[in-house]
């Protein structure tokens, strides 16, 4: 699937003194302090830290699915603060994916019908194209011969595979993972790593990965930590490991 | 998102859900069932009931004797010569005495003891009852004060079995009878089994008790409307008895005259306050039923919640899930409507095919405003329920709704 050329030079993702809290029963609780960030396109993120460290915050809130609580983020240049809930949800639906730790998928529902279910609230992509679609989604994370079985049949590592089949479906800018190993074993785990880094590699997809796990991690370009909800170090990486059938994740 | 999608995606999840999905209905089932089929017993029953009265009684007046100051003493107000007079009255026709004769009937070894009513052949003209086999009572038996009787059509059996009647002698009391004719069984009507009494000339009953008085009269008024008659035999009556009433206050009278469709008006009161009162248990039942419905729905928002948050991550707007939980609660509703009004309907039909094997034909009536009011009253729980946690879950933001705990 070839990927569609933004002409604007403006960075995919950019945030400025980004902060988020939690209210609680009148005790506030920060989460995330001036957090900037910029992200490019054809990127592979991990984000990286101990649990409590605001990284899923983080991804939920470049993904669409959390508001900042103050501070800039820029999508394409422009700022989200602004936009109206069904302009958010047109994003949702167009330029952004999720691929869930608990995979988040419909129970009793067919393979397909799972991975076709963003395409219902597609504003473009006309229903007649929604099982070609479906199946070439179902094909790159290579579960064609299961998609007509419902996903509870199906085992922890293929339910999130058919997630991903789900996140690429819309051919979004941005495909957000948020610890999409962490219910997996290793072997599974591999495989889920592997689709992902294919996504990538091949479809030359932007990809930002949450994570704790190193081994995970080293899958991606780019490593961001987070400590205490504060950008600690963000680094390019050279030497990616690779995933690979029958290869598995150290845990 | 195209209306198919949303009916398409309600669709999915009511199948995806079928436990739940049946469990609400059955809500709905139970709910809608009762009322429906509660209603239409009560208005069957009415129904039933009016039939009966209407069937043998167009015209047909009963005066009986009162007075509350006679209470626990033979009533005896209403005299031979008022009968005489009230049959020179040309309002009314087919007046017929009744004197009713407390004794046992045997027949070798066969006793029973029915209602003995001492009349005239009018007397079955005017409750329309048909001679099966035999005559009825004539001019020459009430002259004569023969003893001759007429059995109803269960009282023949009850003393004769399969034998004929006609002919044989019976005891009444310490007198002799010939039986001269049987009634055609007619069932009951008001609940009162008309095949069991036995018919003796007034004359010879009169002779037998010793009575001197009469038990009640019938007639049928020649009048169109029935009032015009009871008010002539009110006041010829009270003229007779020198009671002065211009305040028509019937307690001080000592005698009263009815009419049936008096008596259907007051049936159909009773009926009604009847079909309210069964009406009143239906909807405790809805109210039951919409209290399932609602447990079930609030049982399951926490999971839903989260599906709703699943769907807004994917790109749902606000609308799309709105929709679609509408759509959901609608079919839901609609359907376990539509199973409960025919399951009610079946059921009232059944109970009233079994009641008209008993009690003669019971006609199976459906209450058109207690179904649309059951139909409403489940439809609106369903939709509340059904849609009030949608509303709130589709306000959270996608990533609170996903990790909703409930």
């Amino acid at each position: 699937m070839p990927k569609k050329k933004n002409p604007s030079t403006a960075p995919l993702i950019e945030t400025r003194k980004l902060c988020k809290s939690y209210c609680n029963d009148e005790l506030e609780t920060p989460v995330l302090h001036d957090i900037d960030l910029t992200i490019h396109e054809e990127e592979f993120i991990s984000i990286m830290g101990p649990s409590g460290s605001g990284k899923s915050t983080l991804m939920h809130i470049l993904g669409f699915l959390d508001q900042p609580t103050s501070g800039k983020f820029l999508f394409r240049g422009e700022p989200t603060r602004t936009m109206s809930d069904d302009e958010l949800a047109a994003i949702r639906a167009t330029r952004v994916s999720f691929v869930f730790q608990a995979f988040n998928l419909l129970p009793r529902t067919t393979v397909l019908d799972n991975v076709i279910l963003p395409l219902l609230y597609h504003p473009t992509i006309p229903p007649s194209e929604r099982i070609e679609r479906g199946m070439n989604a179902i094909e790159a994370v290579g579960l064609t011969d299961r998609a007509t079985y419902f996903t509870n049949q199906l085992s922890g590592g293929q339910q999130q595979r058919v997630a991903i089949a789900r996140a690429l479906v819309t051919s979004p800018d941005i495909i957000f993972a948020d610890e999409p190993t962490g219910n997996l074993d290793s072997t599974s785990g591999s495989q889920v790593m592997e689709a992902l880094q294919d996504l990538h590699d091949r479809g030359g997809r932007t990809i930002i990965l949450v994570t704790h796990e190193q081994s995970t991690a080293a899958h991606a370009k780019r490593i961001i930590h987070l400590l205490d909800g504060r950008i600690d170090s963000d680094s390019k990486k050279f030497k990616r490991v690779t995933a690979k059938n029958n290869h598995n994740l150290k845990k | 998102m195209q209306l198919k999608d949303t009916l398409q995606a309600a669709y999915t999840a009511v199948t995806a859900h079928r436990m739940r999905s049946i469990l609400t209905m059955l809500g709905i089932i139970i709910g809608v069932g009762s009322v429906v089929l509660m209603v239409s017993v009560g208005r069957s029953f009415e129904r039933y009931v009016l039939d009966q009265v209407e069937s043998f009684s167009s015209h047909l007046i009963e005066v009986y004797p009162t007075g509350f100051e006679k209470f626990g003493r033979t009533l005896d107000s209403m005299s031979f010569a008022d009968y005489e007079a009230v049959e020179t009255l040309n309002t009314v026709e087919s007046v017929a005495p009744v004197i009713f004769v407390t004794e046992k009937i045997t027949y070798e070894t066969e006793e029973i003891s029915p209602f003995i009513f001492g009349t005239t052949s009018n007397f079955f003209y005017n409750y329309s009852l048909k001679l099966e086999r035999g005559r009825l009572l004539n001019e020459s038996d009430i002259k004569g004060a023969r003893s001759v009787v007429v059995l109803g059509y269960q009282a023949a059996v009850d003393l004769f079995g399969q034998n004929d009647p006609i002919g044989e002698r019976i005891r009444i009391g310490k007198r002799f009878y010939t039986v001269v004719g049987v009634m055609e069984t007619v069932g009951s009507a008001l609940l009162q089994d008309l095949d069991t009494p036995a018919y003796v000339p007034f004359t010879t009953a009169k002779a037998q008790t010793g009575q001197k008085h009469l038990s009640y009269m019938t007639m049928k008024a020649t009048t169109e409307d029935d009032e015009l008659a009871l008010a002539d035999i009110t006041a010829l009556l009270r003229q007779r008895h020198s009671i002065d009433n211009p305040d028509n206050d019937y307690d001080k009278d000592d005698f009263r005259a009815r009419s049936a469709s008096q008596a259907t008006e007051i049936v159909g009161t009773v009926g009604l306050g009847l079909t309210a009162f069964i009406g009143l248990i239906a909807g405790i039942s809805l109210i039951v039923g919409g209290i399932g419905i609602m447990n079930i729905m609030l049982v399951s928002v926490t999971e839903r919640t989260r599906e709703i948050g699943l769907r807004k991550a994917l790109g749902a707007t606000r609308q799309d899930i709105l929709r679609q939980f509408l759509i959901e609660a609608v079919a839901l509703t609609m359907l376990g409507g539509a199973v409960g009004i025919i399951g009610g309907a079946a059921l009232g039909a059944l109970l009233a095919a079994i009641a008209s094997k008993f009690v003669g034909h019971v006609p199976f009536t459906l209450s058109i405003p207690a179904l649309i009011a059951a139909m409403s009253m489940a439809m609106a729980t369903g939709l509340i329920f059904g849609i009030f946690p949608a509303r709130k879950a589709a306000d959270l933001s996608p990533m609170e709704a996903i990790r909703w705990e409930g």
